[in-house]
């Protein structure tokens, strides 16, 4: 009988070590899958997290709760699928949220697809993620294709057409990179000088830029990750090259790892963002201030910006939609929500330019902003200043 | 619990006696209705952990072979999953082959592959052995990552899932159906090679190669036999992994994390002892995702885990538990015979 009872109890505790969350009718339940491995990707999810509780502690939406469940996909489509599954299937969220990398995006793209759920994207730019044709899909950042489109035509009109590009083994570089050349071939009819496909944590670039220096090109793309691109940067001064080589990012320029990293060598680096921190409107100003004091970030980049974006769009979506939230009515809730978020219109935010979702399930209507803003360093290190250079609106179905 | 292991374990003796595939049969039959329980007692998101469990199940077994049995210390098993994933992936999508010949062809690849990893055992032992291995698995991960051809940065995308005719195994449940089959199918294998003459080479060599080459057991040739079947375990859990819906693979996914991962499986449940590596592969892949939510401390617990394992329990979950029914077997025996003699 004892033994019985230990099984019994062995049961109900394995149980309740399963069941780690109990699901409630009345709340909204939002998933969020992010890259939590460096620190602001850290403070990127912190971020929504933080927001989702102010929402909350202001009367949550329509008297409802949301409830979040921040989990880490460490950029490894594996894991992003298996919290995917986690989130629809077990966690029964209304909404997923994510993810950082494309990588990881793209076959998360499948699991909301095939579950119905709605998902909005904070930070993936790889142009197929839209093109895959869900219907559950909406991208708040700027789809690479546009990124490419502005950096071709400032650099045509304004650099020269001599390029050569360092280009890293990251889903979002390798995207980045061959959009650039797709688009000063297209444009401008520019086939590049030199092309370097190298690591996605390369640490000597000193062979390419000797090589680069032979060329006498006049500028040098370099798409990779930030700890990456900054290394390459110094290593540019390092071989040789001056100021008059303009030195262009890939979108991940935005983060502040790149100045701080590089230093004096991010002076003059140009790149496309969503968001500038050098942005004078007073949105721009309280945010950055907002995040300084909370996060302690002396400049937000564009990541932050995208990720405080979407929670104000999930937001004003969750409460057009008309949830009626209970168990049975998931399905159609999850429904209400996607019409909702394909609803939003004009959404003016710290983005670059205005957000605008639509119902078709095509790129057109899911890339919701195609306007960036060309950014340049300044002052690099840790207290680095911006300037705008440019603002960029392209046509809808540019690059498609 | 320790009394209910034994009397599990006398009742696969005893059916084994009665026909030797007959506790494997039963076994599976046990498993089959997992999926309907998992999906009515928590939710069809466990069915997806289960079948990742048996693809770790997979890999372990493999792995066991090579460095359980034979003793040669290996770091370059995510290599040849890799190898496996990818082939089957390029098989299927490049030139329309099904599931059911694009895996097998896959794991023959694998297979090939186990020989290049295992060439250096044959100078190379110990901490040498694992340095060298380690580059070529990784040396196969930073080949995906920087040739488009394999995916590249992008990854591969839309591969498609196992189908029959019109049942596709396109669920959480159907593909449960297939891994578990082949993960079981899988470790009766395993089984079979250990109590093989094959196995009992492998075993010799791990105690002692010079004398198993004394003895007249060809040395290089079984070492190269277990890097190879083990080549074939990860080429078939690759394959499996590839299919799987979604149907992606990027070369993230094997990177050195996975490799210590598999490790910690294979060391937890116990090194050379198959029913450990099941057990390990099944205790990490719940830990890893109970301790989802607690992401910050998540490398910290892995971390910990391993070293206090190695420190404290050398022999792994099955290692000890087969200790503690041995002993338990003992003492009864020796009960036994006092009443006897009494």
């Amino acid at each position: 009988m004892f033994k019985i009872n230990k099984i019994c109890l062995g049961v109900v505790a394995l149980s309740f070590m399963f069941v780690s969350t109990a699901i409630y009718a009345g709340d909204i339940r939002v998933g969020i899958t992010m890259r939590m491995v460096s620190e602001n990707g850290q403070k990127y999810g912190q971020m929504m997290m933080d927001e989702i509780d102010i929402i909350n502690k202001s009367g949550g939406i329509n008297g409802n709760n949301i409830v979040a469940t921040l989990m880490n996909d460490e950029c490894k489509s594996d894991k992003g699928v298996a919290n995917a599954n986690k989130l629809v299937s077990q966690k029964k969220v209304h909404l997923v949220i994510g993810s950082t990398c494309s990588s990881v995006t793209l076959p998360i793209v499948a699991v909301t697809a095939k579950a119905k759920v709605p998902q909005i994207i904070p930070h993936s730019t790889n142009a197929k993620i839209t093109k895959l044709g869900s219907d559950w899909i909406f991208r708040v950042p700027v789809s690479g294709r546009f990124y490419a489109g502005v950096n071709a035509k400032y650099v045509g009109e304004n650099i020269g057409m001599r390029i050569a590009y360092i280009c890293a083994a990251d889903a979002a570089s390798q995207n980045d990179c061959q959009a650039m050349q797709g688009q000063m071939r297209s444009q401008h009819g520019a086939e590049p000088v030199y092309v370097a496909e190298v690591q996605e944590k390369e640490v000597d670039f000193r062979t390419h830029m000797q090589k680069i220096k032979t060329s006498n090109v006049d500028g040098i793309m370099i798409a990779a990750l930030a700890e990456t691109m900054a290394r390459a940067l110094i290593q540019s001064y390092e071989a040789g090259m001056d100021e008059s080589v303009r030195r262009i990012g890939s979108s991940s320029a935005s983060n502040a790892p790149v100045p701080k990293i590089a230093g004096d060598a991010a002076k003059n680096v140009f790149f496309a963002a969503a968001y500038a921190a050098a942005d004078k409107r007073p949105i721009a100003r309280l945010f950055n201030e907002m995040v300084r004091e909370r996060y302690g970030i002396h400049a937000p980049d564009h990541d932050f910006s995208q990720a405080y974006d979407l929670i104000r769009i999930v937001e004003i979506a969750l409460n057009n939609a008309k949830l009626k939230l209970t168990n049975s009515s998931l399905a159609d809730d999850r429904v209400a929500i996607r019409n909702a978020i394909a609803g939003i219109r004009n959404y003016q935010g710290l983005a670059s330019g205005p957000i605008s979702f639509c119902r078709d399930s095509s790129p057109v209507c899911r890339d919701g902003n195609r306007t960036a803003v060309l950014i340049g360093y300044t002052k690099g290190g840790e207290q680095f200043e911006t300037e705008v250079l440019a603002r960029v609106t392209m046509p809808m179905d540019f690059g498609l | 619990m320790i009394e209910l292991l034994v009397r599990i374990n006398n009742s696969i003796y005893n059916l084994s006696r009665v026909h030797r595939l007959l506790p494997w049969l039963i076994a599976y039959l046990v498993l089959l209705p997992l999926p309907k329980l998992l999906e009515f007692v928590l939710s069809d998101y466990y069915i997806d952990l289960a079948n990742r469990a048996c693809l770790f199940i997979l890999l372990c077994v493999g792995l066991n072979i090579v460095k359980g049995f034979c003793g040669q210390v290996t770091v370059g098993h995510i290599g040849l999953y890799a190898i496996g994933a990818v082939s089957s992936a390029l098989l299927a999508i490049n030139y329309g082959l099904s599931f059911w010949v694009s895996a097998p062809l896959a794991v023959l690849i694998t297979g090939f592959a186990g020989i290049i990893v295992g060439l250096p055992s044959v100078r190379l032992e110990g901490a040498y052995l694992a340095l060298a291995t380690l580059g070529l698995g990784e040396s196969v991960r930073i080949m995906i990552a920087v040739t488009p051809a394999l995916g590249s940065s992008t990854g591969i995308m839309l591969i498609p899932a196992p189908a029959i005719g019109d049942f596709v195994f396109d669920s959480f449940e159907r593909y449960y159906y297939l891994v578990m089959t082949l993960a079981v199918l899988g470790i009766y294998l395993s089984f079979a090679i250990l109590r093989s003459t094959t196995g009992r080479a492998f075993q010799a060599i791990r105690e002692d190669p010079i004398a198993a080459a004394v003895v007249g057991i060809n040395v290089t040739m079984y070492k190269l036999l277990a890097f190879v079947i083990s080549a074939l375990y990860a080429g078939l859990a690759g394959a499996l992994f590839a299919h799987m819906p979604p149907g992606y693979l990027h070369h993230n996914n094997f990177t050195i994390i996975e490799m210590v991962t598999l490790l910690l499986m294979v060391v937890l449940g116990g090194i050379g002892n198959i029913w450990g590596g099941v057990i390990g592969a099944i205790v990490v892949t719940i830990i890893y995702d109970q301790t989802k939510d607690y992401y910050f401390y998540q490398p910290l617990i892995f971390g910990i885990t391993m070293v206090l394992l190695v420190v404290f329990m050398p022999r792994g979950i099955g290692g000890l538990l087969g200790r503690m029914i041995v002993k338990k077997k003992f003492i009864k025996n020796h009960e036994d015979k006092v009443i006897d003699f009494a």
